[in-house]
């Protein structure tokens, strides 16, 4: 199909609705197609001026989202940001962000369908989570700033009527998660002593990227008292070290689980003042998030561990991940002696994606993905 | 000010399943081969014993073929379905909690 209009034609493409914001909704609650908060109406007006920052053409799938495995094309992406009430300059980052959630080491089937509590967490770098002004900084996990809100909103509306990940059919979370409204953060590289998430993951400086995590909301970790890098350490490690969470069940074949240890900048500052890079920092959390084998119930010990373990004994630590530069590390937050340990679904991997143009040039601001 | 609104759906349609071929083999009735593809969940061993041994209840069951997945959330690997393929004439696979 050619001409955006014809597509609008379709008989099975659009729905009427009174002309009333409580109208629209009921109808699209009724169809299952929002997630519960009042939608924006998607007006053919709207989707096309929400595709003025997408270079690709409207119909070219960007992926396909799993478990339906419906199309992610431009339009229908769209039509879901407009619902979310992302602002068009979002726009390329939700797109980005579905490109990564498509990649097969991601493993979205199994994140949409399970019954575990994660989402997709989105952590955005570079020039543009600036210009878009993401939230990086005081409650950047929390409500009040439209662009982490409406971008992770429009994910999560993207991976329902697109992926089909229905609360009941495609999505079958046993609790779910607050997190499964809106997840997205910019990482605060203005207040991080190492190197960004993003050129850790082989971007440049000029490059912005989304990287995506398949992740549990986030678990605080209280120090007030710590003044050490070490000291500080030893309380993420306490944090980490749980019987409950997806990480541990290591033992598993082609899995690598990548938990996520966001300090807050107070944090940042004192372990790095204290010698701590990245790798040293993986190092002694590889060393110390472990938890004893007697810890679980013994109905775990034997289906779980004593598989991979044997006859060891009870006193046998068990590491939250298998490899040291598994660890994912950056730097959100505002003033506080508080960061987050966020556990992942364990059998996904995190991807980054640039924010691009079509062609695969990275974009240097958001302007320049502006088409009309 | 218009009664109606004209509005976008966002639903995408299902993915056409790709077309598969059956199988041509006509197994023997009387030796049957069973296959057994355990997902690692808990408790699907036991199902899968289960459902086993009512088949051979039911039918003469020459051999049982019982393969693991390395973990739950990650699809078979190609060796494990290859080997279910050569060695068994019905695979049955469960998943439990």
């Amino acid at each position: 199909m050619n001409s955006l209009e014809a597509w609008i034609e379709q008989p099975d493409t659009t729905v009427r609705s009174g002309n009333d914001i409580k109208k629209v909704n009921r109808l699209f609650q009724q169809r299952g197609w929002s997630d519960g908060l009042p939608i924006i109406p998607p007006t053919p007006e709207r989707v096309r001026e929400m595709l003025s920052y997408c270079d690709r053409p409207w119909d070219l799938p960007v992926g396909k989202v799993a478990p339906r495995y419906g199309e992610a094309t431009p339009i229908r992406l769209a039509i879901n940001a407009v619902m979310a009430g992302c602002e068009p300059e979002y726009f390329p980052v939700v797109m980005a962000a579905v490109d990564a959630m498509c990649d097969p080491a991601f493993n979205l089937y199994a994140l949409q369908a399970t019954t575990h509590p994660c989402a997709p967490l989105l952590i955005v770098n570079g020039p543009i989570a600036r210009e878009l002004n993401i939230n990086a900084g005081i409650n950047a996990f929390g409500q009040g700033r439209q662009a982490n809100s409406t971008i992770g909103r429009a994910i999560r509306l993207t991976l329902m009527n697109i992926g089909g990940g229905y609360p009941g059919a495609g999505d079958m979370a046993t609790q779910g998660a607050p997190s499964k409204f809106s997840y997205c953060v910019a990482e605060n590289e203005a207040e991080n002593p190492w190197t960004s998430l993003s050129l850790e993951r082989g971007f440049d400086q000029n490059t912005s990227t989304v990287t995506v995590v398949g992740a549990e909301p986030p678990h605080n970790v209280n120090d007030h008292a710590s003044s050490t890098g070490t000291g500080i350490l030893k309380m993420v490690a306490g944090t980490m070290r749980t019987t409950g969470n997806n990480d541990i069940y290591n033992y598993q074949e082609g899995t690598y689980p990548q938990p996520l240890v966001i300090f807050g900048p107070e944090h940042a500052k004192t372990v790095y003042a204290d010698g701590y890079g990245k790798e040293k920092i993986r190092e002694y959390l590889f060393e110390h998030a472990r938890v004893p084998m007697g810890e679980f119930s013994q109905e775990n010990i034997d289906s779980r561990f004593r598989r991979k373990y044997g006859d060891a004994p009870l006193e046998l630590l068990i590491p939250i991940f298998k490899r040291p530069e598994d660890l994912l590390i950056a730097v959100v937050g505002g003033p506080g002696k508080h960061s987050v340990v966020i556990p992942t679904f364990g059998a996904t991997k995190a991807i980054t994606r640039a924010i691009s143009h079509a062609d695969g040039r990275p974009a240097h601001l958001i302007s320049d993905l502006k088409v009309n | 000010m218009s009664d109606e609104l004209l509005l976008l759906v966002p639903e995408a349609p299902a993915a056409e399943p790709e077309a598969v071929s059956a199988g041509q083999r006509k197994p023997d009735v009387n030796a049957l081969r069973i296959g057994l593809l355990d997902n690692s969940k808990a408790n699907a061993d036991h199902l899968l014993r289960m459902l086993s041994e009512h088949v051979a209840d039911e039918m003469r069951v020459k051999s049982v073929t019982s393969l693991r997945k390395g973990s739950v959330a990650i699809p078979a690997t190609a060796q494990v379905l290859d080997q279910l393929a050569h060695e068994s004439d019905l695979v049955l696979s469960a998943m439990a909690d």
